[in-house]
């Protein structure tokens, strides 16, 4: 409900802001200035203020290929612990993402300014993980055991959607959904991570997310892009109803 | 614009709040304790059949029995000592006693993030036992899981 909350408020921003300009474009092309873009994830460090368990932060880079396609790099850190009654976690680890970027809104709309896509990333994750302690108890009492430090390599294919709107000059701000599929959880099916860095529990075969994002711009070319203008279909109409009138005339 | 700066603290407020809600942990629904199956067959007909009355507990441990004369046992579920790799079991089948021996390893498995670590087995020899009442015992599936697996057919 709230995060719904979140989006509504995003996407408004976008529609209203682009209907607007859509209204103020009435010519055949516009300019897009193309972009290398910086942004980095904000809700990581803030939740660390909150829960000093865990720390994940992201970063990336995006460099627009053309008004629609962009390619993406980005790179992140965590440090997770976790405990509870009957065991004791802690996982360390860094991850990488590259894919593509694609902006579904017109050239005309977005103008370079807006930004409302999907991204498709794969995601490669290196990462130190311990269990110092864990408690199980059966039948024949108790039994303690703890499983030692070892380094993992495993990786996951994202799906992200998101909004990006240019809050000021060369800076924006956004959101994206994280939708995810786990590869390769770098260990044993039976030893699967609690966490797996920049994917989230790694017991899971499918995982979400969302993430806010800080964008600074540096625009470096600028292209003109021809807007293709729809034909209205009422026209078509009109002549076919003049010529039924005017055969129906003779 | 000037309308979407007085959004801000809004925006921030329900996503506090989400990230709140969302990441509260969980409760444990699965099921933890990897136990040993066994059914109970007739070796005159060789038909699935439960004993009328069943009596187990693990050796030495007489005051903390597992099943008490319970009638119609079908399948018998045994739990394994993760601690070491043999344990015994007294058998009381219908007032007569046996005992069975298994011998295994065990290797920790994470059950998930709520529920945590358990123990998995696997047989790695046949289970010795008395023939006061059981003929024989045979393996069927060696892995001792939280599945609903058969793992061993007692034969009496």
């Amino acid at each position: 409900m709230w995060k719904t909350y979140a989006y509504i408020i995003s996407f408004l921003i976008v529609l209203v802001n682009t209907q607007i300009r859509a209204q103020e474009q009435p010519d055949d092309s516009v300019i897009i200035p193309l972009k290398i873009k910086a942004g980095i994830e904000v809700s990581g460090p803030v939740i660390y203020f909150t829960d000093k368990n865990i720390l994940s932060t992201e970063g990336y880079i995006s460099v627009d290929l053309n008004e629609k396609l962009a390619v993406y790099a980005g790179v992140g850190y965590s440090d997770f612990k976790y405990s509870q009654y009957n065991y004791s976690y802690l996982n360390k680890g860094i991850f990488i993402k590259a894919g593509v970027d694609f902006n579904m809104l017109k050239p005309e709309i977005s103008m370079g300014k807006y930004w409302a896509g999907i991204g498709l990333r794969y995601g490669l994750s290196t990462f130190i993980a311990e269990t110092p302690s864990f408690w199980y108890k059966n039948y024949w009492g108790t039994v303690l055991s703890s499983l030692g430090t070892s380094t993992r390599l495993g990786h996951f294919l994202e799906v992200s959607p998101g909004v990006r709107v240019e809050l000021f000059r060369n800076f924006s701000i956004g959101w994206s959904v994280s939708l995810r599929r786990l590869i390769y959880s770098g260990t044993s099916k039976d030893l699967r991570p609690i966490y797996f860095p920049g994917y989230g529990s790694g017991a899971k075969p499918f995982s979400t997310g969302i993430s806010y994002f800080m964008v600074f711009n540096i625009p470096f070319k600028k292209i003109k892009v021809e807007i293709k203008k729809e034909i209205p279909e009422e026209t078509e109409e009109t002549t076919e109803t003049e010529d039924q009138i005017s055969i129906q005339g003779k | 614009m000037r309308s979407f700066k007085t959004y801000i603290p809004g925006a921030i407020f329900a996503w506090t709040l989400a990230v709140m809600v969302s990441c509260t942990p969980g409760s444990c629904f699965e099921k933890t304790d990897a136990l040993l199956t066994a059914s109970f067959y007739r070796n005159d007909a060789g038909k699935l059949q439960p004993p009328d009355s069943l009596t187990l507990f693990g050796l030495k441990m007489d005051t903390n029995k597992i099943y008490n004369k319970t009638l119609n046992v079908q399948p018998a579920l045994l739990p394994l000592n993760a601690d070491t790799t043999s344990c015994s079991f007294v058998i009381r089948i219908n007032g007569i006693t046996d005992t069975m021996t298994f011998w295994y390893s065990s290797y920790p498995h994470l059950v998930s993030m709520e529920c945590g670590y358990t123990f998995y087995h696997q047989l790695v020899d046949k289970p010795s036992v008395t023939d006061n009442i059981i003929d024989s015992v045979n393996i069927g599936n060696r892995n001792i899981t939280t599945l609903d697996v058969e793992n061993i057919r007692i034969y009496y």
